[in-house]
């Protein structure tokens, strides 16, 4: 983590990027320069440049604080918290598509694949999952935007049902949730509320999100599918199947508990890698898609140069990065006994 | 008494498994894989019976054909029989089969490293074949597993049962494999060489384990295996395999003490420790062949020392051979009190009475 901020620290400090100038614009003063070059930390009081040490470590000592400053150039003077947990939902809510369609498409596929190995079902499902791997996303996301923008061959699905866009963010994501007191009458429990789905929005913004999910779920679906079959195929071969058999259990049973298990082993990482997405999302899908979420904002801060900006979204994706790769481990000990934690027996 | 008379007699009294004309063969890209060509043994109730061969003689898919485990490309022919306690075992539906595996017929492989699933706890396995053969679950199960896992000579058996697999020895899985088949309260085991992968030391107790279970549960038992000094330890009866058929089949004192298909005869023989150093080892020439071709000869006969003429023609027919009732051997040179050519009479006379037998 240190070494990702320390990079991208180094990146955005020595490079040649002037933020003051880009705030200011040409017409800038050269007192407004000098002022905002003092507020900006990059020369002190005095007029002499603050050495790059003092400014690394008052960069990376805010961020381990949690305090991640203003926008510079974005919103200037909005805090970057505000900027983030503003874009945050259409983000999450286009991760959250794709790995639906990744895990609830990929994995049964696979398994699926698996179960009927070498039969014209098991080549019709792993062609499908490789032709899907195999397109690159930034050609996949122009395709499909291109197919169902007006006048593309699949146009007509911005019309059915519900007339909805495809690209941008719908204000139907901030309605998604009514909050409803359901404990009214109930002591203690009244000023709680929890979040009841609104059917309204939540389909619209679904409709609408489908498209760029699809891409962005596309190669996990692909690998998930490959992955999956093999792990199945080498499980329902093994010798503890055989002798579930020779016990009398029925192929429900051994597929369900004792292939299951065994083939979700090699399947978690592609899973857990796919989690990143959730929060990652992808810039490139964004960009096409017009979807404005944290991708897209990260892209933004780097043309910026919004330097606090890029410095909180490098430290959260690196933060979530490491929890994703913590919380795996400890579902491998929790799935594969033969891992553990180093306690002794 | 007529019984010895025939090659499909039956080899004891009211057997609890009895294999007519098993036929499995595996259909590859370019040939036909006579695995196992036309076997018929007997087990009877509370005996062990051995099957002993070398590798690819037949041996496990004659195990995984009585289960009903073969699986495509390999088919059991429809000619073939398997009665199991009274019941025609290959007109069963796949989940007619089910209810017969584990408690009517359960199986113990070879490797024990693999046989166990390395996810679950052992006790959990043994309380899965518990509920699903007799219906015992929840406090009840865990007690009766831990009986089980006693009963096997596992010790501190309370313990063990929230073990992993791979928490166990070779020898102590195995026997937890064990354990786990019992659960199933079987009548009848297959044990397809359950010793192979374990050492000297560790098999001589499981064999021991074995015989013990078999005294208390009243269990019959098929063992296989290649090592003739197992099936002399613990079978009853043996039958020799030789590509895909039955060459031999004898009592175990009678098969050591008076082999007489030249294949038993060289497998005897080439048991080290029989014979003075300065001897050598002696050795079968060539390999086991692959049987790919219908059998209308002897297969052992181009490594056999004493095949003549009619052996590449004639397909031999099991006759009674040596003094003792039910030792019977598939070779043309017996009955040896006949000619040659009455020899080689007798046995087209019987490959064509087996073959009308048959719809």
């Amino acid at each position: 983590m240190i070494f990702g901020i320390t990079l991208s620290f180094l990146i955005l400090y020595l490079g040649p990027i002037d933020p003051v100038g880009s705030i200011l614009g040409r017409q800038a003063t050269a007192a407004d320069i000098r002022q905002l070059r003092i507020e900006l930390n990059y020369i002190d009081a005095a007029g002499n440049p603050v050495p790059l040490w003092e400014q690394y470590f008052r960069v990376v000592g805010d961020l381990l604080m949690l305090d991640f400053g203003e926008s510079w150039t974005i919103q200037r003077e909005t805090p970057v918290t505000e900027l983030i947990i503003d874009r945050m939902p259409a983000t999450l809510w286009l991760g959250f598509w794709s790995v639906v369609i990744a895990l609830g498409v990929g994995i049964p596929l696979g398994l699926y694949a698996g179960l009927r190995a070498n039969t014209f079902r098991d080549y019709a499902s792993s062609g499908f999952g490789i032709i899907w791997r195999a397109m690159p996303n930034f050609w996949l996301a122009v395709i499909i935007s291109g197919l169902i923008t007006a006048g593309g061959a699949l146009g007509f699905y911005r019309t059915a049902i519900v007339e909805t866009q495809v690209s941008g963010t719908p204000d139907a994501l901030n309605n998604l949730f009514t909050n409803v007191d359901i404990f009214t009458g109930v002591p203690y429990l009244e000023l709680l509320s929890i979040p009841v789905p609104n059917p309204g929005p939540w389909f619209v913004a679904t409709k609408w999100i489908l498209p760029a999910a699809l891409v962005l779920g596309s190669s996990s679906m692909g690998n998930e599918v490959r992955i999956g079959r093999t792990a199945v195929l080498e499980s329902i071969n093994s010798k503890y199947v055989e002798t579930a058999k020779a016990k009398g259990l029925s192929s429900r049973r051994i597929i369900g508990k004792h292939v299951g298990r065994n083939a979700v082993i090699p399947l978690l990482p592609v899973i857990m890698g796919e989690f990143y997405l959730l929060i990652g999302g992808s810039v490139l899908v964004e960009a096409v898609f017009g979807i404005n979420g944290l991708g897209n904002l990260f892209f933004n801060a780097v043309l910026g140069p919004d330097i606090p900006l890029v410095m909180a979204l490098v430290f959260i994706f690196i933060m979530i990065q490491i929890l994703f790769n913590i919380s795996q481990d400890l579902l491998y000990t929790y799935i594969d006994p033969r891992i553990n934690l180093g306690e002794s027996e | 008494m007529t019984r010895s008379q025939s090659a499909t007699m039956t080899d004891s009294e009211d057997p609890i498994l009895s294999v007519r004309d098993l036929q499995t063969v595996f259909y590859t890209d370019n040939e036909t894989v006579r695995a196992v060509d036309s076997i018929s043994f007997d087990v009877g109730r509370g005996e062990t019976v051995g099957i002993v061969g070398e590798s690819g003689s037949g041996k496990s898919v004659t195990a995984r054909s009585i289960m009903g485990l073969i699986e495509s490309p390999g088919k059991v022919l429809p000619e073939s029989s398997i009665s199991f306690a009274g019941r025609e075992l290959t007109d069963l539906s796949a989940e007619q089969y089910q209810s017969v595996r584990g408690s009517g017929i359960g199986m113990v492989f070879q490797d024990p490293q693999q046989s166990l699933n390395p996810v679950y706890t052992v006790g959990n396995q043994i309380r899965e074949s518990l509920k699903i053969n007799r219906d015992i679950t929840g406090e009840e199960a865990v007690e009766e597993a831990m009986r089980l896992l006693q009963a096997v000579g596992i010790p501190d058996a309370k313990r063990r049962l929230d073990e992993y697999p791979n928490q166990f020895s070779g020898g102590m899985r195995q026997r937890a494999v064990i354990a786990m088949m019992l659960a199933c309260d079987p009548d009848f085991l297959i044990c397809d060489e359950p010793t192979t992968a374990l050492d000297v030391t560790i098999q001589a107790q499981i064999l021991d384990l074995l015989k013990e279970l078999q005294e208390e549960r009243g269990l019959s038992i098929l063992f296989i295996t290649h090592d003739m000094g197992v099936i002399a330890d613990i079978a009853d009866r043996v039958n020799v395999m030789y590509a895909g058929q039955i060459v031999e089949k004898a009592a175990v004192e009678d098969l050591f003490s008076n082999p007489q298909h030249p294949y038993t005869k060289a497998l005897l023989r080439s048991i080290p420790g029989e014979h003075s150093r300065a001897d050598g080892l002696e050795t079968i020439e060539g390999q086991v062949p692959t049987p790919n071709e219908p059998a209308d000869h002897c297969r052992f006969a181009p490594r056999c020392p004493k095949s003549f003429g009619a052996c590449d023609k004639v397909p031999p027919q099991h006759v009674s051979v040596g003094d003792s009732e039910g030792h019977t051997a598939s070779c043309l040179l017996y009955p040896d009190d006949q000619s040659e050519t009455a020899r080689v009479e007798t046995h087209i006379e019987k490959e064509s009475e087996r073959t009308e037998e048959q719809p």
